[in-house]
């Protein structure tokens, strides 16, 4: 880690950034429009993210959480994904009407990815070494010698034993950890300032899932890199995450300081994904409560809390009415969209 | 204490590996299963955990004989598994069924649901007609899904609702044994309590025993009564659910409990970590010794990769294979480096 | 509860929707493949009703001999050949030799390598290995060659020249149908059906088949459009159906290629016959492979 290149190029720290936060969304809407029908992914997604703050994403399929990730930094589909409307800002920089030639920059740069499967991320031609060294002499104008040296160091960052040897090696030649790993070292390599991981570990075992977490924890401190960890694994959010957001039909329902939104989860929707993974440190008897049901499609515009048909706590506002983010009990670090949000007392007695 | 229903002895399913197209020439084997001794009692769960790679979904295959073992026993209610041919292990096919992960890939797409979950009584011979019909609907009534969904398509369907004609197409037989092999980690996490709690009804219903294979041990540990932890191959654990979780004796089952991760930030915050280095080997090149051991932070400069462990009780009911399980549970024996060595320190 | 209306009236909103149903939709909604089966139809229209349609017999000399036959007219739509024969009533009764050839040939093709590659696929090991290296041998000779050969062997008509053009596709379809049951073997709903105790061959045959024969039903369309042709190609070089009174396009085309220069159309109608015919199939044979595929969403 204290290689002469990594601290050579540590000189070309950017500035640091101005007041308010890193990273900053406001009411992000994408629809995506085909000739059958329009799907409404997301509906107004506002969240920020700071330098050395960890904020999980948490969702199940087709909450948005990904769509979101991705009309961060323009990634998607022109053909059939609109925006209309929302705000994204880096650095007080305004993202989503930067033209394609500024959002190659930022991307890599300033903010990186890192996705779910790491094989197809990887080109499977091309050598490990090429693939990283090439990112380094465009991002950050390298010579060849001083690109493979902060390689090999990049490598031993995110614990790859031997770096030297396994940058001459093929994507195949990795495992499935060792290319997250790669895909991490990647990411990092022109120390971005937001790193977004969407379901980075969800195709490992749990063994190599615990390190590549444990990576992730590490870079954040010692980089102190802004991180956006989207999952549907609230166990994972736990024990990485200082703030998480629940998604559900393409709306945050509830956000809040990690351990807060955990004791006290104040949407029902919280509620019942809690109440529905069994727990290791639990007794089986204690038997699950699933939530009824299952999600609807999102070709209506959401006019309604959409959480409202499979809901224990509906009333008939939240079948008319759209609920937004309100302040917890006056709390204004813990939000939720509910029109009647779970108390306290209602949580323990339902247990 | 309850009978045995399946008893299960050194079971070996080893995969060729075939050079040339023709003739072909056996080269080398990839060991999926090498030597695995269990039983399944009537009426238990009976957990199989493991990561990828271990064999345990190869186990339940072949203990169907849907892959055909290449050596050991499987004793079904006394009748020697792998000695039926033909029609014979077709009839015995009533007695034990399977649940699959992929409940998209797991339905023929151009059937319909009554179709579906009519066929294993039309192969049978069991109903045909109009008592085929009433059957059709009280199982869709068991599992839950509404009668008119006979006349639909698996592609109509949700997962959590395709993986209900799943277990209704594995329950219509009334089977002994159900093998359930990932049932809910194909599903969205909402859906997946749903489905374990119709398997608990289920089993209670219809007095099944089941072998339930899993990678997820929380969700192992709730619906099992004993668990089996599988690692390349082999059984390294074998214990009550209670207390493989509660005092696990192999190192590799302590690191696997760590590293599942717990939703509550308090919790997690203060847990103990193993991180295990490096990654799993080949089954097709297991190491010697003990399988483990390239990994263990706990190995010994003796006996770790020279000696397989064998698998022996050390409690009651609590099997291992380790052979330092006893210094290691009474602390005489030390993790050698941290092993979060990997983890970038500030 | 509301909870369970909610889940039931969920299930209850659409009416079942079959995956061929689902097929014929996205046929309906592609052009390309509505206007190939509007050809195709034009012409098996004209060959069931040849008689009403064609204003004179194929083999009627309304002109006479002529050593320039003449052009299209009023009266006669495509003109007359050197017979005296109105030239587009022998194209309304080629279309019935040319669709039954293409059919039959293709059933011949068909039929025989979806019972080898079924075979083949299947049952694995040495059988596959030994029918698999016999249609790679079949293979390697060139098809048009092939067939001349066949039809020197079995001798001149037209029961012969479909048999030797099916002959010729049976590998094509047996490899096509080998790879296609294999991945099908493979698959998830095949171990559930050997798990329930669904004997081998109706696995086979109700479960495995009806999902492997999707591209197979492509290539044998895209097969009848070339069996047309290579008729009309025997028929160029002498090895057509023995009858020469027949109305048969590739006969027309061979007789008359050395009168391009004075009666242009004795080449022109019978080519642009045929090209229409087999554009017409490959468009629908096009539609097919689409609608067929199920990786493309609804």
């Amino acid at each position: 880690m204290s290689s002469a290149a990594w601290t050579a190029w540590e000189g070309a720290d950017p500035v640091r950034p101005p007041a308010g936060p890193l990273l900053s969304v406001r009411d992000l809407q994408v629809r995506f429009v085909t000739r059958d029908r329009t799907v409404h992914a997301v509906n107004g997604v506002s969240f920020d993210l700071d330098a050395g703050q960890t904020l999980g994403l948490v969702g199940e399929s087709g909450s948005g959480k990904s769509v979101t990730s991705l009309a961060l930094l323009g990634l998607l589909p022109r053909r059939t994904a609109q925006i209309p409307a929302g705000e994204v800002r880096f650095a007080d920089e305004d993202l989503l009407h930067a033209p394609e030639s500024r959002l190659r920059q930022v991307r890599g740069n300033d903010v990186a990815m890192v996705f779910q499967d790491p094989m197809t991320s990887l080109n499977p031609v091309l050598t490990v070494g090429r693939q990283l060294t090439e990112t380094l002499r465009t991002h950050l104008a390298m010579d060849k010698q001083q690109a493979r040296d902060a390689a090999a160091d990049l490598l031993d960052r995110v614990g790859i034993p031997d770096p030297r040897r396994r940058l001459r090696e093929y994507p195949h030649q990795f495992s499935g950890g060792m290319r997250q790993r790669v895909m991490i070292a990647m990411a990092i390599a022109c120390r971005p300032r937001v790193l977004i991981a969407d379901e980075p570990t969800t195709a490992l075992d749990v063994t190599i899932q615990a390190q590549i977490l444990e990576l992730l924890r590490g870079l954040v401190e010692t980089e102190r890199m802004g991180l956006l960890l989207i999952t549907h694994d609230l166990g994972v959010v736990a024990g990485v995450c200082e703030r998480t957001a629940v998604m559900y039909a393409g709306r945050i329902v509830e956000t809040g300081p990690t351990a807060d939104l955990f004791a006290r989860p104040r949407h029902p929707y919280t509620l019942g994904l809690l109440r529905s993974v069994p727990r290791l440190d639990a007794g089986s008897d204690l038997p699950l409560a699933p939530i009824p049901g299952s999600p609807r499609d999102l070709t209506d515009a959401p006019s309604a809390c959409a959480f409202a048909p499979r809901c224990a706590y509906a009333t008939d506002e939240s079948r008319e009415r759209l609920p937004v983010l309100t302040p917890v009990d006056g709390d204004r670090d813990h939000l939720v969209a509910c029109w009647n949000p779970v108390s306290d007392a209602q949580r323990v007695s339902s247990a | 204490m309850t009978a045995d229903l399946v008893v299960v002895e050194d079971l070996q399913v080893h995969f060729p590996i075939r050079t040339g197209a023709l003739l072909g020439r056996t080269t080398g084997a990839v060991r999926a299963v090498d030597g695995v001794s269990l039983s399944i009692r009537k009426g238990e769960t009976l957990g199989l955990v493991g990561e990828s790679g271990s064999g345990k979904t190869t186990t339940g295959r072949a203990l169907l004989r849907l892959v055909e073992p290449t050596g050991g026993r499987v004793t079904f209610d006394g009748v020697d598994v792998l000695a039926l041919r033909g029609e014979e292990l077709r009839k015995l096919r009533r007695r034990m069924q399977m649940v699959f992960q992929d409940p998209y890939s797991s339905l023929n797409p151009r059937r319909n649901v009554a179709n579906l979950v009519g066929e294993p009584l039309r192969v049978h011979g069991i109903a045909s007609g109009r008592a085929l019909d009433t059957r059709v609907t009280e199982l869709l009534d068991l599992v839950g899904l509404p009668r008119n969904a006979g006349a639909r398509y698996p592609h109509e369907f949700s997962g959590g609702q395709r993986q209900r004609i799943g277990l209704a197409r594995a329950v219509a037989l009334d089977p002994d044994l159900v093998v359930a092999d990932e049932p809910v980690s194909a599903l969205d996490v909402s859906i997946q309590a749903q489905i374990l709690n119709l398997l608990g009804d289920l089993q209670q219903r219809l007095d099944l025993t089941y072998l339930f294979i899993a990678h997820d041990l929380a969700v192992v540990r709730h619906v099992a009564d004993r668990i089996a932890v599988m690692y390349l191959g082999t059984i390294v654990e074998l214990a009550t659910a209670p207390a493989l979780v509660g005092r696990p004796l192999h190192p590799y089952s302590r690191a696997l409990l760590s590293a599942v991760p717990i939703p509550d930030p308090r919790v997690e915050a203060v847990r103990e970590r193993i991180i295990l280095r490096g990654d799993i080997p080949s089954p097709a090149a297991p190491p010697p010794g003990c399988r483990f051991h390239t990994r263990c932070p706990f190995r010994q400069a003796t006996r770790c990769d020279t000696e397989i462990p064998a698998l022996r009780e050390v409690r009651p009911g609590h099997t291992v294979a380790c052979h330092w399980a006893e210094e290691i549970e009474a602390g005489r024996i030390r993790p050698a480096q941290p092993a979060a060595a990997l983890a970038a320190d500030g | 509860m509301s909870i369970a209306q909610a889940e039931a009236t969920e299930l209850a909103i659409e009416r079942p929707v079959s995956l061929s149903r689902t097929a014929l939709v996205r046929l309906r909604r592609n052009p390309a493949a509505i206007a190939g089966a509007v050809i195709v139809g034009l012409f098996l229209l004209m060959a069931v009703a040849a008689p009403l349609i064609a204003p004179y017999g194929p083999n009627e000399s309304v002109g006479g001999l002529a050593s320039t036959p003449p052009g299209p007219s009023a009266q006669f739509w495509f003109g007359l050949d050197e017979q005296g024969r109105d030239l587009f009533s022998r194209i309304v009764f080629g279309a019935r030799l040319s669709l039954l050839v293409g059919f039959v040939a293709v059933l011949v093709g068909l039929s025989l390598g979806l019972l080898l590659g079924a075979l083949a696929g299947w049952t694995g090991g040495r059988t596959d290995a030994l029918v698999m290296r016999s249609m790679d041998l079949v293979l390697a000779i060139p098809p048009f060659l092939l067939a001349v050969g066949i039809v020197t062997l079995l001798g001149p008509g037209v029961l012969q020249v479909m048999v030797a053009i099916g002959l010729v596709t049976v590998p094509q379809f047996a490899r096509l149908l080998r790879g296609s049951v294999l991945a099908q073997k493979e698959s998830d709903y095949v171990l559930a059906g050997r798990a329930i105790g669904v004997p081998s061959w109706r696995l086979l045959l109700s479960h495995v088949l009806p999902n492997a024969i999707g591209p197979v039903i492509v290539l044998a369309t895209l097969t009848m459009a070339t069996a047309i042709i290579e008729v009309a190609a025997l028929s160029f070089i002498g090895l057509g159906p023995a009858d020469p009174s027949l109305p048969e396009w590739g006969r027309m085309l061979a007789e008359n290629a050395s009168r391009l220069q004075n009666a242009v159309h004795l080449v022109l109608f019978p080519g642009f016959a045929v090209v229409l015919l087999v554009l017409g199939i490959n468009l629908v044979g096009d539609g097919l492979r689409e609608a067929l595929d199920p990786k493309l969403g609804r």
